[in-house]
C-alpha cells in the first residue's frame, strides 16, 4: 500500500535521483555478488539436541562464521518469519537457530545483524509469535519490520529479460547488506513440496508475490541468483511435514533435530529434502538449479560431514 | 485569576492528549496504560442509551453514573474541562473575536435544541434503537481521531522517512529511528480507511460552528452536554457573586451564554471555563459551595423547564406500549435488515444485525485496532442504521486468524470478546472460488497461494490435482473454512480477486 501510494507523489520517486543512480550503476546486474568464499566442507549436517549448540556446530565445522563475515560488515540474517506461529508449530525458523548465527557474527566482529522477512501474516505478530525478535533482540541483533517502498528492481544484465525476474522489486537491504545469511526452516509446501533455501528468498521480494508461484522453478532461482547467499543454514529441528507452509497442528511436526549448512544452497536444499523423503528433483527450483547448473544437488560427489554434538 | 483559566486549559489539553493517546495505542501488542474504551465507558449518553435500547446494562454503566453524579454535583465541569470536542471547540472559537453574548432570549433559544435532540434520542432508544452514536461528542471525536487524524499524521510521518530514508540516503540513525517507530507509534501499514472524509467533514462542521458562535455546538445541538445540563442544574458547586460592579465584562465575555442580563446564570449552561472570574475587575466572582447572593440567583428559567423535561419523560414512558410493535422480532427482522444479504462481512461473533447496529456507537476502536486495517466504516451499503459500522474487507485487510482485539476494544459488546479458542472457530463468511478466474482453473498456470495462507491447521482450501494437467486446483471445505479472508487478500488475480469471501454463512452472536 506504501509503495502504490508513493507512486502517486511525483517527487517521491527518485528525490534526487539517488534510486535511479544504483539501479543503473551498472546497466547490467545489480544483484549481489557472489562471493565465492567456500567452506571446509561443502555440506555439514549436524544433529542435536539443542538446536543452538548445532547451529555453532555446523557453522565451526564450515570453518568458522570469520570465513563469511568480515570485520565492520553488515550480516543480514534471513529466516522465514513469515507465519504467526510459535516455534513448536515449526512454521517459521527456529529461533535459537537464528541467535546462534547472530552472536557467531558477532564474535567474527560484525558491525551490525540485521534479521528481517517480509512476513504473510501481521508482521508484529509474527516477529513477536516466532520468537525471532526477543531471541535476535537477546543476541544484539537488529529485527526489524522492513520497509517495502525501499526496494531495487532486479536486472540481470546478459540474461537481461530472459530471466522471469527482470524488474521484480526486491528489498534493497537485502541486496546492500555484506554478507547474507540465509536460514530458512525445513517444511512442507503444497506447490514445490518443500519450503527450502531458495523458497526462503521471497521473503525479500516486494510486489505481488503470489504471481512468483507460476513458474516457480526459473523464478527462485533467478531469485537466487540475484541474492547469492554467502551461507545458507536450513534449519530441520522441527520439521512440518503436512499443511505447510503454515501448518499449526503440532500433530504435523516432526523433531529431526538437524541443521544443514552448506555455501552451495542448492546442495543444502538437495539434502534437505532427501532428509524429509522427498526426491530432490521433484522439488521445481533444485530441478531447475541442475538443469541450469546453478550449483549442485550431487550429495555423494560434496565433501560433506555429519556432526553429532 | 488567570490562573484558574489556565488550570482549566491545561486540563482541556491533558485529557485531549489522554484521548489522543489511548487512541493511539489502541493498536497491537496494547501497550497502553488505559483501556481502550475508557471515555467510551465514561461517557453516560452512550452508556445509557445503549443500555436503554438493548436492555442490557453495558460496561461502564456504573462509571458512567459516577459522572452524572459528578455532573449534579459541579455541574458541566466535563464539558468545560475534559470533553475532547470541547478543547476542539475552543481551540477553534479563539480564532474569533465577536461577543458571544445575545439577548437572553437568544441565549434561551439556542440552549433549547439539545435538549429536543436529547429526548428524541431517549425516546428513540426507548423504542429500541440507539442514535445516540450520531451526535454524541466522544464517539464523533473518536471516529475522527482514529480515522482521520493518526492515519493523516503516519501517512506524512511515513511519507517524510521515505524521502529522508530511499531518496536522500540517510540509513544510518534516521533508518534505526523509523524502525522502532514503526511497529508501534506508526504502524506497519499506513492506516487507511474508505470514505473517511465524512467523517472530516463532520467534525470540521461541528468544531467549525465556533466560528460562527463560541460554543455553538455544545450550546446548542450536543445530547451529551443536554445530559449533564440536567444533571447539573441544581450543583451545588456553583458561581458565587461577591461584589458587582455592574460593568457587564462576565455576561459580555461568557462563551456559553449562560450570565444574563440581571447577573443571574443559568447553571446548566455554565462549563466552568472561569473566564467570568478572570474578566471581573472587581474580583467579585468565585466558584465554590455556599448559600446564593440574591443577585446571582434571580427569577428566570433555566433553558428547558422541569415541566417540559417531565412532559418529554411522560410521553417517552407511554412510548413503552408501542415497544412490540416497534423493536422488531431479532429473527423476522434478519430477513428484511440483514448484512448477509447485502453481502456485507461483519467482525468475528458480531451481535445478530439489528442489535449489532443498535449496540454499535460507531466509536471506530475495533477499526482503528484492526491489525490488517481490514475493518473499515461502511457507508449506506447497510442502510442508514448502518452508516460507520465496522465492515471486513478483504482486499484491504483479512482478519487475523489469532488476533481477538477487535472484540477486547468494543465498549459496548457489539462485537463480543471472545476467546482465542472460539475465535478461531467462529465463522466471518465462507470462501468461495471463481473458477472463471482462477488462474489454475482458468488459465492452466500454478498457484495455490489461496491455500499455503489458509491459516486453518488442516486446510480449508482442499487441492484437487487435476488428471491431465497436474495441476492443483483449489477447491473450498466449507465445514473448515471460517471466512477470514486471507485467501481473497493474497489472491494474486487482478483487478478482481478468485477467491472471495461470502457472508452467507457467518456465526453471529445472539442477544
Amino acid at each position: 500500500m506504501m509503495a502504490s501510494s508513493l507512486a502517486l507523489l511525483p517527487f517521491a520517486g527518485n528525490f534526487l535521483g539517488r534510486a535511479e543512480a544504483a539501479d543503473s550503476k551498472e546497466a547490467g546486474f545489480n544483484g549481489r555478488p557472489n562471493s565465492g568464499i567456500k567452506g571446509d566442507y561443502d555440506l555439514v549436517i549436524a544433529k542435536g539436541e539443542d538446536p543452538y549448540n548445532i547451529t555453532v556446530k555446523a557453522v565451526e565445522s564450515m570453518g568458522g562464521m570469520g570465513r563469511f563475515v568480515k570485520k565492520g560488515a553488515t550480516v543480514l540474517i534471513k529466516p522465514n518469519i513469515g507465519w504467526d506461529r510459535t516455534p513448536e508449530q515449526a512454521g517459521n525458523t527456529n529461533p535459537r537457530v537464528v541467535a546462534a548465527l547472530a552472536d557467531m557474527a558477532y564474535r567474527a566482529g560484525a558491525k551490525r545483524v540485521n534479521v528481517f522477512d517480509i512476513t504473510c501474516n501481521d508482521a508484529r505478530r509474527c516477529y513477536a509469535n516466532s520468537g525471532i525478535e526477543a531471541a535476535a533482540a537477546a543476541a544484539g541483533a537488529r529485527a526489524y519490520i522492513p520497509d517495502d517502498w525501499d526496494v531495487v528492481k532486479a536486472h540481470f544484465g546478459l540474461r537481461g529479460a530472459a530471466s522471469p525476474m527482470e524488474d521484480w522489486p526486491i528489498l534493497r537491504e537485502a541486496v546492500e547488506c555484506d554478507t547474507f545469511i540465509n536460514v530458512p526452516v525445513l517444511k512442507h509446501h503444497a506447490l514445490t513440496r518443500l519450503t527450502l533455501s531458495m523458497k526462503n528468498l521471497m521473503g525479500v521480494c516486494g510486489g505481488n508475490r503470489g504471481l512468483m508461484h507460476f513458474n516457480i522453478g526459473p523464478k527462485l532461482v533467478d531469485l537466487t541468483r540475484f541474492i547469492n547467499p554467502d551461507l545458507t543454514v536450513i534449519d530441520a529441528y522441527r520439521v512440518l511435514t503436512r499443511n505447510g507452509p503454515s501448518g499449526g497442528s503440532l500433530d504435523d511436526v516432526k523433531t529431526l533435530k538437524t541443521v544443514i549448512a552448506a555455501t552451495d544452497p542448492t546442495l543444502a536444499d538437495a539434502y534437505a529434502a532427501r532428509l524429509a523423503d522427498v526426491d530432490p528433483m521433484a522439488v521445481p527450483y533444485i530441478k531447475t538449479a541442475v538443469k541450469e547448473k546453478f550449483g549442485s544437488a550431487d550429495i555423494e560427489a560434496a565433501k560433506s560431514i555429519t556432526i553429532d554434538a | 485569576m488567570k490562573k484558574l483559566v489556565l488550570l482549566r486549559r491545561s486540563s482541556q489539553l491533558i485529557f485531549l492528549s489522554l484521548f489522543v493517546y489511548i487512541l493511539w495505542s489502541t493498536t497491537y501488542p496494547m501497550t497502553g496504560i488505559f483501556p481502550p474504551a475508557t471515555f467510551f465507558s465514561l461517557d453516560p449518553l452512550l452508556v445509557m442509551m445503549t443500555s436503554i435500547s438493548e436492555r442490557v446494562i453495558v460496561a461502564g454503566f456504573l462509571y458512567s453514573l459516577g459522572m452524572l453524579a459528578l455532573a449534579a454535583v459541579f455541574g458541566r465541569l466535563f464539558c468545560g474541562w475534559v470533553c475532547p470536542i470541547g478543547a476542539c471547540v475552543d481551540m477553534a472559537g479563539t480564532t474569533q473575536r465577536r461577543k458571544a453574548v445575545l439577548s437572553d432570549e437568544h441565549n434561551s433559544l439556542i440552549s433549547k435544541p439539545k435538549f429536543y435532540i436529547l429526548t428524541l434520542i431517549l425516546v428513540i432508544a426507548i423504542y429500541g434503537r440507539q442514535v445516540a452514536w450520531v451526535m454524541d461528542p466522544i464517539a464523533l471525536a473518536g471516529r475522527f481521531v482514529s480515522l482521520n487524524l493518526i492515519p493523516a499524521t503516519t501517512f506524512i510521518l511515513n511519507k517524510i522517512f521515505a524521502i529522508l530514508i530511499r531518496d536522500m540516503g540517510m540509513t544510518g540513525a534516521v533508518r534505526d529511528l523509523y524502525h522502532s517507530l514503526k511497529p508501534t507509534f506508526l504502524g506497519v501499514k499506513a492506516y487507511y480507511f474508505s470514505n473517511a472524509g465524512i467523517v472530516l467533514i463532520y467534525f470540521i462542521a461541528v468544531a467549525g460552528a465556533s466560528l460562527i458562535l463560541r460554543r455553538l455546538w455544545c450550546r446548542m445541538l450536543c445530547p451529551l452536554g443536554a445530559l449533564y445540563a440536567l444533571a447539573g442544574s441544581a450543583a451545588p458547586f456553583k458561581r458565587i457573586v461577591d461584589k458587582c460592579l455592574l460593568c457587564e465584562n462576565c455576561g459580555n465575555e461568557c462563551r456559553m451564554g449562560a450570565i444574563r442580563r440581571d447577573m443571574s446564570y443559568v447553571r446548566g449552561e455554565c462549563v466552568l471555563c472561569m473566564d467570568c472570574v478572570y474578566r471581573c475587575p472587581a474580583r467579585g466572582v468565585r466558584f465554590g459551595f455556599g448559600l446564593p447572593r440574591p443577585a446571582e440567583e434571580a427569577p428566570g428559567r433555566d433553558a428547558i423547564s422541569r415541566g417540559q423535561f417531565l412532559s418529554f419523560l411522560t410521553a417517552s414512558a407511554a412510548s413503552f406500549i408501542s415497544i412490540p410493535f416497534l423493536k422488531a422480532d431479532p429473527a423476522e427482522a434478519s430477513e428484511t435488515d440483514d448484512a448477509r444479504r447485502v453481502g456485507i462481512i461483519r467482525p468475528p461473533a458480531a451481535l445478530e444485525e439489528i442489535d449489532f447496529k443498535d449496540r454499535c456507537v460507531r466509536c471506530g476502536n475495533c477499526m482503528k485496532v484492526c491489525v490488517t486495517n481490514g475493518l473499515q466504516p461502511v457507508m449506506l451499503e447497510a442502510g442508514y442504521s448502518g452508516i460507520w459500522t465496522p465492515r471486513l474487507m478483504p482486499n484491504i485487510g483479512y482478519c487475523e486468524y489469532k488476533c481477538t482485539l477487535c472484540g477486547k476494544t468494543c465498549p459496548t459488546g457489539a462485537i463480543p470478546p471472545l476467546t482465542l479458542e472460539r475465535k478461531m472457530r467462529t465463522r466471518l463468511g465462507v470462501a468461495e472460488v471463481d473458477k472463471s478466474k482462477c488462474l489454475p482453473w482458468a488459465e492452466g498456470k500454478e498457484c495455490i497461494v489461496c491455500q499455503e495462507h489458509c491459516p486453518v491447521a488442516e486446510k480449508a482450501i482442499a487441492l484437487d490435482v487435476d488428471p491431465v494437467s497436474g495441476l492443483q486446483k483449489p477447491r473450498i471445505v466449507e465445514e473448515l473454512c471460517v471466512g477470514c479472508g486471507i485467501c481473497q487478500n493474497k489472491c494474486p488475480v487482478r483487478p478482481l480477486r478468485a477467491v472471495t469471501v461470502s457472508p452467507r454463512v457467518s456465526d453471529r452472536t445472539r442477544v
